[in-house]
Formats: structure tokens, sequence, C-alpha cells
């Protein structure tokens, strides 16, 4: 598969360091933030569309750059109205009742998460490190081999993670990505969704809802987001075709079914 | 049967075969056939030397123990290198990612966060971690919805050149849903 140079440029100021954060440190790294998060948002329990959902995102994953993670992917639904997502480093992929509520169906869902993963294997959380952090991380750690840390080099370390953290959470949450960073992850999620076989013209589907539905709002992915419209020009270009085949209608069928229950 | 087209062999530079590499996820799986929906033949978790057979597009075709079978790519790094336990034996670890293997950000440093934050639930993170779909049901989901079930690699194919030895390497060369 042929991805967009944007999908294996990670363009970080951590990616300059002496080396790159490993697989197993955005795994941990992902796994605090995906709690930050939650500290803030509640987690919605419905098992079968959260299975729904995880089944459309794993579809959407196999046809990207990295199938796997170190943890693999994860999605999660956020018992909140506002519209908004969020990828955790490492593959934890949170999705909010008032996103989902804009979809309408199964091809719009997969867009939505196709974003997300793109931020995922762009490595936009990782980026928010500031560049300073990982090269105080890389003195304490040198060149040994794996092995216990001492209090004081876990103090160190603690202090380098939690400022991680702190930069990855308020870049994802309060800040937002660059324009730059949303308009390639939107640029790769159409490449996601043409090798899935999903309709690319369903992201520029589901800006649109985004754009009616936000337009009033200043809360979630207005926030931290450009405008849908601004997305909506930045991509068109990409969406050459809309690909809707026969099986549009099954995919459509479940996704009401699936929603059905869910929004009861 | 045996009415397999042999493709073109390929030689593959990146890769020396009957050489190893290892597992970079915490979990992986080698299967029968060159696809994510394929019978799993045997787990393998992160640090796990394979060798390498065969690559078949972003496939590798691996023997581990007495097993042999396909994983992705993605799932494994190359460059061994010998490093130093601290209980003093010696084992081998990847240059890359695995002579990383718990460095830096690691379970030490994330106890000391959950220490320092215990309203943070972990729990909760851990739950959905446990949220996983099962291969087979994915291939489903996929196949129903007319979704694209697997890139072929009929053009694809690489070898190390001397011939293919096994069975399931030719076999997976064209493959579809069962």
């Amino acid at each position: 598969m042929s991805l967009p140079e944007t999908a294996v440029k990670t363009g970080t100021a951590v990616s300059k360091a002496a080396r790159p954060i490993s697989s197993e440190e955005e795994y941990y790294i992902g796994r605090s933030v995906a709690a930050r998060i939650l500290a803030s948002y509640k987690l919605l329990d419905a098992p079968a569309f959260t299975a729904y959902i995880n089944l459309t995102g794993q579809s959407i994953a196999f046809h990207s750059e990295m199938p796997f993670t170190f943890g693999g992917y994860h999605f999660a639904i956020l018992d909140t109205k506002e519209v908004n997502a969020f990828a955790c480093p490492g593959g934890i992929i949170f999705i909010t009742k008032g996103m989902i509520d804009l979809a309408v169906n199964e091809d719009q869902l997969a867009a939505i998460l196709a974003h997300e993963v793109a931020h995922i294997n762009h490595k936009d959380g990782l980026g928010a490190i500031k560049s300073s952090r990982w090269t105080e991380a890389l003195t304490v750690l040198g060149s040994e081999a794996a092995k216990q840390y001492t209090p004081g080099e876990v103090s160190q370390l603690l202090s380098v993670f939690e400022g991680s953290i702190d930069d990855i959470v308020k870049s994802m949450v309060t800040n937002g990505y660059s324009r730059t960073q949303e308009y390639a992850a939107d640029e790769t999620a159409v490449t996601y969704l043409k090798a899935s076989g999903y309709n690319p013209a369903a992201l520029k589907e589901v800006l649109n809802a985004m754009h009616s539905k936000t337009a009033a709002s200043e809360g979630g992915m207005m926030k931290t987001h450009p405008s849908a419209d601004d997305r909506i020009k930045s991509v068109s270009a990409k969406i050459t075709e809309s690909q809707v085949n026969d099986f549009f209608k099954v995919r459509s069928k479940r996704f009401s079914e699936s929603y059905g229950q869910f929004s009861k | 049967m045996f009415m397999l087209v042999v493709p073109a062999l390929v030689y593959d530079p990146a890769v020396v075969y009957g050489e190893s590499m290892q597992v970079i996820k915490k979990e992986n799986a080698i299967r029968a056939e060159c696809n994510f929906y394929s019978a799993v033949k045997s787990m393998v978790k992160y640090a796990d030397t394979l060798e390498i057979v065969s690559t078949k597009g972003d496939w590798y075709m691996v023997k581990f123990l007495d097993k042999s079978g396909c994983i992705h790519k993605s799932a494994l790094d190359k460059t061994a290198v010998k490093l130093a336990k601290t209980d003093g034996d010696k084992h081998t670890a990847s240059k890359d990612e695995v002579s990383l293997a718990g460095k830096g950000f690691n379970p030490q440093v994330e106890d000391a966060y959950k220490k320092k934050h215990p309203e943070l639930d972990f729990n909760l993170v851990t739950k959905i971690e446990g949220i996983t779909v099962p291969a087979d049901k994915v291939a489903k989901f996929i196949k129903e919805g007319g979704l694209t079930e697997e890139v072929t690699y009929e053009e694809d194919f690489k070898h190390n050149g001397i011939g293919c030895v096994f069975i399931d390497c030719l076999c997976a060369v064209n493959y579809v849903f069962t």
C-alpha cells in the first residue's frame, strides 16, 4: 500500500533526539494519557456497540502502515455530548458519544476512526512532547541495557514522564495539534478508507456534519481543530471519487442496528 | 493437489534469510497464512527471536521453535546484538527496539506516576486494553461488509532464491476466505 509521505514521517521534535521513543515507551505514555482523559470524561458502558466500534476501527487499522501497535489498537466511547475524539499514543482511541451521533452510517464512523488511527501512526501525540524533556530522559537512560532504576533515577524519569504526559494532554485536549497535522491526518484517513474498502467521501460527509453541528459551538473539537470547512477544502482534492458499492447498504444496516441498540 | 504457480522469486536485500529478528510487540501471532485472519499457529511475545525464512509482501515467513508460519513485518525488528542482563546472563536482543526493552518509560516509571496520581484510574485503562476483537470476527465483519479482505502479493513474493521449502509458503500466495 502506498501511503502519503506524511504518513511515514514522524517529523517530531522527539524523533530528532539521540534515539526516538521506543514503541514500548510509547505504550506506557499512552496508558497514562488515557488515564488522564478518563479523569475528565466518563467511559460509556456499552459493550455491544464498543465491540462494533472496535471491529470498524480494526478493519481500518489493518490497512494502515502499522496494523499492530505495541499493545494493539483499542477503541472506547466517552459518555459526553461533546463532539470529539482522542488518539492516545500507542493505540487507545477514544470517541465521544457526541461524535458518534454525527455519523449516519458505518463509512462515516470509519472515517472518524481512520483520522484518529492516522494521528497515532503519525506519532502526533509524541510530537507534542518538548524535545528538552526527552533529552533529559536520555541523560538518565544512558546506553546501558535494561535495569531497575535507582530511586533517584526513577524520580528524574518520573519528572520527565509527567511533563511528557502534560504536554500531550495539553496538546490533545486544550491546544490541539497543528493545522498541518490535522490536514495530514485527514489525508492519510482517506488513504486508509480507500485501502479498507470504505467510501473515502465519507470523510467529507462527516466533516460537513461536523461543520453544521459545531458552527454554533465553541467547545470540543472546535477548540482544538481547524474548522471543518477548512478541513473539507484541504482534503477534497484527495477524494477523487465516491466509492459506494453494493455492500454500502449492508454496512449502513449493521450500523443502524448497532447504533439503534446503543442509543436507546 | 499441487498446481501452484510459483511467482517470481525476488531476493530482498533488506532481509537476511536464515537470520533472526525479534518481536517488538507486546504479543503477536504466527499465522498459518499471510493474512490477519488466518489460523494462529503460535503466539509470540516481546523479544522472542524468530528465524526468517522468506518474505511475502508485508509478511515474513518465519520459524519459531517447532512452528513455522507468517507474521506481519511490523511486528519484528532486526539486527540482533548481545546484551547483558542484570542477573549476569546474556540474552539476544535487537539493537533498535528490543535493546530498549524495559528501559526508559517502563512499568517502574508508570508505578511511580500512579503513586503520585492516585486519582487516575489505570484499572479502567487496563479494562479498555482488554477489549479485543477475535481475528475470525474481524474477518467475518470485513467479508460481510464487502470491505477489502487482503492484498494479494502475486507479483510481490520474495524469497531467498533457492526454492520455497515450505508448502504453506507456496499455498499462501493466493489466499481467500474459507
